[in-house]
């Protein structure tokens, strides 16, 4: 197992008094996607948002437990900069529609402080590049985010995670809303992104998780089922729960 | 309007009833290649040139079962996507099917060499093959019967019968090569009976990698997790895994 990028100790999230997810411990290895897989109000999306402290910014939510970041409690420090550093990819396509394709990927910049145009323009290609966007944007990049296509846009949105410099990404179905082109590619590039950042991927479809996920944890009613590489949950998984879903001989 | 890819392939729609099917099929596969051994080696052992014709006829009827299965299972893989219990059932009837068409094969190939039309065999040599005959073709059934009705206890207990199996080919080995410095003039027909121990050692194999391939589907287990390395290979056996280096690497 490769070394512990962010570790979850008996986290319990909960809405108005109800736990969404309960005593859930997990350890998401460096440099590696992991995927989070289960059935539809399972956990999978309040597991991810506990992990960059989104789930606190909702009404009557709390959170008890731990989410250890390179060792350090996420839950006393400030959050505005643990988002920094732990990027997040909503499932649909979210760009600052009033804004271009570069003032989208810059204004993750903008907020974290004042840089020179140059430092600006090497983040914002850099992140272009990064998600597989620059050779389809680079002769306009002042174009307006919205005249991207679905796909275009979730990647735009994925260049402007990166460009925060995050250590981790998550990705709450990021590929739902796209079409199988559009998926192919974020998958591609989900693959090349872990040669550098931690990736989370909530995803409800198996096949995804089985092609770009290298562990994959099935969470069920809250509770964490099964953890393991992804292979061997997808082949050999050590309890039948896992084994009833990913068979979909559920219920 | 029927939006099920699987309507057009005639294969059942029902998850469970599709796996079923599939090794409904794998097993029938295994009949087939035990009638073929079996008639086989009673072609060979009678001389019967025209049972032992009939079984080449049926080698066509093999080849069909053997593609039937492989289209029906790579369909199951493409339009179902299995996982966990259901991808190893895939994946290991595409090679049982492999080792069933192989065991067929051995039956005809018995077949074949009674065409030959050799002397009688020798008494004892003749005993010999046909106590051979009988477990063989009893683990080919019980690796089929293990994979039909899913009995992993079934397919574990095939690996010591290989192992009396594998001795008495070394046996039927010892018994030709004296057989033949005592009467050359039979050396055409015990060089087919020392083919036929060999295809009889080689069918006991294809019913072991049945059973491993079952075991396998049902418990996720490979081969070494439960047999040592060198299991059921014959000179280890007796002498115990090669000492040389390259083998210790």
């Amino acid at each position: 197992m490769p070394e512990t990028k962010l570790r979850v100790e008996h986290l319990t999230a909960y809405y108005g008094g109800k736990p969404a997810i309960s005593d859930i411990s997990l350890d998401f290895p460096d440099r590696k996607v992991t995927a989070i897989i289960g059935p539809s109000g399972c956990g999978k999306s309040t597991l991810v948002r506990c992990l960059n402290r989104l789930h606190e910014t909702g009404p009557f939510t709390n959170v008890e437990g731990q989410v250890l970041l390179d060792n350090e409690d996420i839950y006393q420090l400030d959050p505005v900069r643990i988002r920094r550093r732990i990027g997040m990819v909503f499932q649909k396509p979210n760009p600052f529609v009033t804004m271009s394709i570069y003032e989208n990927v810059s204004a993750a910049m903008r907020f974290n402080g004042r840089h020179s145009r140059e430092e600006t323009d090497r983040a914002v290609t850099r992140s272009l590049q990064q998600s597989a966007l620059w050779e389809e944007v680079k002769d306009r990049v002042d174009s307006p985010a919205t005249s991207l296509s679905g796909g275009q846009q979730q990647r735009l949105c994925i260049a402007r995670a990166l460009a925060a410099n995050p250590e981790v990404l998550l990705m709450d179905e990021p590929c739902s809303a796209l079409d199988p082109i559009a998926t192919a590619k974020i998958e591609e590039l989900v693959r090349q992104l872990k040669e550098n950042y931690t990736v989370i991927i909530v995803t409800h479809n198996m096949q995804q998780a089985a092609r770009v996920a290298d562990y994959t944890a099935f969470l069920y009613i809250g509770k964490l089922v099964e953890f393991g590489p992804t292979e061997q949950l997808f082949e050999r998984p050590q309890d039948k729960l896992t084994e009833s879903y990913i068979t979909g001989r559920f219920g | 309007m029927n939006n099920d890819p699987l309507a057009d392939t005639g294969l059942p729609r029902g998850y469970d009833l599709l796996v079923r099917h599939l090794k409904e099929r794998a097993v029938k596969l295994g009949e087939w290649a035990l009638a073929m051994v079996h008639d086989g080696w009673r072609a060979y052992t009678a001389g019967d040139l025209e049972a032992a014709q009939a079984v080449l006829d049926r080698d066509t009827h093999l080849d069909r079962l053997d593609e039937e299965m492989e289209h029906a299972t790579i369909a199951f893989f493409v339009l179902r996507q299995p996982a966990a219990i259901d991808l190893r059932t895939a994946a290991a009837l595409l090679k049982i099917t492999t080792h069933l068409d192989r065991i067929g094969r051995l039956g005809f190939d018995m077949a074949r060499i009674t065409l030959d039309g050799t002397d009688a065999a020798l008494n004892d040599i003749r005993e010999h093959l046909q106590q051979m005959d009988e477990i063989v073709e009893g683990m080919v059934q019980q690796s089929v019967d293990a994979l039909g009705d899913d009995r992993v206890e079934l397919a574990r207990e095939l690996f010591r019968r290989d192992d009396t199996v594998d001795r008495m080919h070394r046996e039927a080995n010892r018994m030709i090569v004296v057989a033949l410095e005592e009467h050359p003039d039979l050396a055409p027909r015990l060089a087919n009976d020392l083919l036929v121990a060999r295809h009889f050692e080689r069918i006991a194999d294809n019913a072991c990698k049945v059973a491993e391939k079952t075991i396998y589907a049902l418990t996720g287990q490979r081969r070494s997790e439960y047999l040592p390395r060198h299991a059921y290979h014959p000179y280890v056996l007796e002498k115990g895994p090669d000492p040389s280096p390259r083998s210790r690497k």
